[in-house]
């Protein structure tokens, strides 16, 4: 449904938001790396934009923090609809090693609904685009659709969403 | 001891003061004394080595030791860089009242790393001017320190959000400019709070951390020596090769590990093709933090053929995944070498043309001379390294100080300026590429034949202590380990360079224009990849402005334009 959506409306020029979460820095600098001469994402109308309230999707980088997990909830909330959260790199498809460890709440979509995953440590800048124009329905999928795969038998996404936007943010 | 060590200077300044300390120093590793002192005079020995002798302060590690002796331990990791030489000064403290006076008033640089200890092992640094929680997030149970042994690494702690710690009250009449969280320094994200009277800054307030992974818990309780380089790559991805690298040098170090002579080359190639891709890197984000594009464009073209090397000959682009307790996992094979050289050809003659023209770059240097002062005597106390200390006109290279790999074989020259601002800084980073791409070049000539990898028989020796500072990018990586049972680590204390430069931070801004702040932060070589908010508070009317990155970053690129 989001991707319907989104292939609609963002396909032409999709404005990023690029956060950290609690990254080594590895998939950041991928992702500089698509913006300049090699790659060239811009030439897709992918560009990266420094306010939340501009973008049309995010991408998380690296596995959750507790200490950035409100923060991610509050640049998710910013974020106007339609969007598509596209988790880069191990850490913020599974939270890599560090996944269950006492400070790591674990990958993006422990806090986040995740639309993309683009695996790798770091994944190459070619993987990052591709999973991009993935997200925007711009390249066929290789795969079928890999979110009913993860989500547990008889789980109701679009409820998960909603109970998920009633939780009250944490603000400091 | 051997009899080198005893004719060193600090020796006899250190044993004039206290004359009892010559029976408790060790010398286990050479290069690497050790000295067990009681709980009073720990602090006072620390405090004279610091301003009088001259020492720089590294790192203290707090260790819970509780199944073995009782007690817990806290050593203080002092550096004597003309004399190549390390001290541990260590102390037990008795678990029911782990209590130590705290040293910070006297030696600044200390301030992180008592904090640290109190939040992550409990010793309590008594008389320490900020006591606030650093390490653990803000929702973290009162009272918990997750580095004692009775914690699992996978407990899950309830959420306590009323221990947040307080923040620092600004000065009188100021407006707060919060900066982040989601700032994007190159170990930590982090959160600034500046202080500001009009345009210009006059104090700040950090609170960092938020990527705290539990890496040191994970290697204390879990994996053993050779699975831990694996994770220490992925604690920074621009220098992931430093600090596997430093670990198991240290475990090398403390075990007498003999490492073949072309693992050590191997190993000094890769850090030192990390070192060029990083500092090109910077030089980039530099340029575009103050709206100069062109050289962000150009820098990171010519960057990438390095990034294509790097898989060739390693398989990876990042996390080489290359070292292993006793050598390294790959050969650079005779191709692979030929391989390393025609791209270094093809870097340093770009390179060379971009370096030209930004040395005459009449905008650059009006944006980065006199910015962002960290003067020799401050850099000095808050113990800054790397670029930041060295562009300060404070003459610290590890790869020089403390040579580990081959580097004693490949006479590193320093790269030292005396500017002491951003322009300075930027200048050390753009020499040592070339500095860099001439020792590459070396270690390809020099390099040996022979194995890669020593044999290792049976277990390794436990509570052996290793230390060893790695030169990263933007400063000295420095890594503790002490050896124990089963094959393990039983304490790995790593400290990334960020760590003391980011102390520095607040003493670099102070008196800086707001649009200044951006390149100040930048030039200790953090990453503006991601995003950062800033939010201002004017105190007059309580009226919320809220900046974003961008308009901050308009805010410093209008500064350029004029």
């Amino acid at each position: 449904m989001i991707s319907d959506l989104c292939k609609k409306m963002l396909s032409k020029s999709l404005w990023l938001f690029h956060t950290n979460c609690g990254a080594c820095n590895g998939c950041d600098i991928e992702v500089i790396d698509v913006l300049t001469p090699y790659y060239d994402v811009e030439r897709f109308g992918m560009k990266l934009v420094g306010s939340p309230r501009h973008a049309d999707a995010l991408v998380i980088t690296g596995s959750v923090s507790r200490q950035v997990a409100p923060a991610l909830k509050r640049l998710y909330e910013a974020t106007p609809d339609p969007k598509v959260v596209i988790a880069v790199g191990t850490c913020a498809v599974g939270g890599n090693i560090w996944f269950d460890t006492y400070n790591i709440l674990g990958g993006a979509d422990k806090v986040v609904p995740v639309t993309v995953y683009i695996p790798g440590c770091p994944p190459r800048p070619e993987a990052i685009i591709y999973g991009a124009a993935l997200a925007l329905g711009m390249v066929p999928k290789k795969v079928k659709p890999q979110r009913e795969q993860h989500v547990p038998r008889g789980f109701d996404l679009d409820a998960y969403i909603a109970r998920w936007q009633d939780t009250p943010v944490v603000t400091r | 001891m051997s009899p080198e060590t005893l004719q060193k200077k600090f020796l006899k300044g250190l044993t004039e003061q206290f004359p009892d300390i010559l029976g408790k120093l060790r010398e286990y590793v050479p290069g690497q004394l050790i000295a067990v002192l009681s709980r009073d005079e720990l602090p006072k020995v620390t405090k004279y080595a610091v301003n009088q002798l001259g020492a720089r302060f590294v790192i203290t590690v707090a260790t819970d030791q509780r199944d073995k002796t009782g007690d817990f331990g806290i050593s203080y990791i002092l550096a004597f860089d003309e004399e190549k030489q390390f001290l541990v000064l260590h102390s037990n403290l008795p678990a029911d009242d782990p209590r130590i006076e705290s040293v910070t008033p006297d030696v600044p640089a200390a301030n992180w790393a008592e904090r640290e200890a109190y939040d992550m092992v409990g010793i309590v640094p008594e008389g320490h001017p900020d006591p606030r929680r650093l390490v653990l997030p803000d929702d973290f149970p009162a009272g918990i320190h997750p580095l004692r042994k009775e914690y699992e690494y996978n407990t899950r702690f309830p959420s306590e959000p009323q221990n947040a710690p307080p923040r620092m009250p600004p000065p009188e009449g100021s407006t707060v400019v919060p900066l982040g969280p989601f700032y994007p320094t190159l170990e930590e994200p982090a959160y600034f709070r500046l202080f500001l009277d009009g345009e210009r800054v006059v104090g700040s307030d950090y609170r960092g951390f938020y990527n705290h992974r539990a890496v040191e818990k994970l290697g204390d309780s879990e994996l053993n020596y050779n699975q831990v380089p694996f994770v220490a790559q992925q604690i920074c991805g621009i220098c992931g090769q430093v600090h596997s690298c430093a670990y198991v040098e240290a475990v090398e170090r403390a075990c007498e590990i003999e490492t073949p002579m072309r693992a050590k080359y191997i190993r000094t190639i890769l850090l030192e093709l990390e070192r060029i891709h990083s500092h090109l890197l910077w030089v980039g984000l530099a340029g575009h933090i103050i709206a100069f594009d062109t050289v962000l464009m150009q820098l990171w073209r010519i960057r990438e053929p390095v990034m294509w090397l790097m898989e060739r000959v390693t398989g990876n682009r990042k996390h080489y995944s290359s070292n292993l307790v006793g050598g390294v996992r790959f050969d650079i094979t005779l191709e692979a070498a030929e391989d390393i050289r025609r791209v270094l050809d093809k870097v340093e003659e770009e390179f060379k043309a971009v370096v030209d023209a930004v040395l005459i770059d009449t905008s650059l240097m009006a944006r980065l001379k006199d910015v962002g002062i960290l003067t020799e005597e401050n850099a000095r106390a808050l113990g800054a390294v790397g670029p930041t200390a060295r562009g300060s006109n404070v003459a610290i290279d590890c790869r020089v100080d403390h040579p580990y790999a081959a580097y004693d074989q490949l006479d590193v020259q320093k790269q030292v300026q005396d500017g002491c601002d951003c322009w300075a800084r930027t200048l050390v980073r753009l020499y040592e590429v070339f500095e860099s791409i001439r020792l590459v070049r070396k270690a390809l000539d020099q390099m040996p034949g022979g194995p890669i990898m020593a044999k290792i028989d049976g277990s390794l020796p436990a509570d052996r202590i290793g230390l060893c500072s790695v030169e990263a990018a933007r400063g000295e990586s420095h890594h503790y380990v002490r050896t124990g049972d089963n094959n393990r680590p039983y304490r790995w204390r790593l400290r990334a360079p960020t760590y003391p430069n980011l102390q520095a931070v607040g003493c670099m801004i102070q008196g800086v224009n707001l649009a200044d702040v951006p390149i100040c932060i930048g030039s200790y070589d953090p990453c503006f990849s991601c995003t950062e908010r800033v939010e201002t508070l004017d105190v007059n009317t309580n009226e919320i402005r809220v900046y974003t990155r961008e308009e901050l970053q308009e805010l410093s690129r209008r500064k350029t334009l004029g």
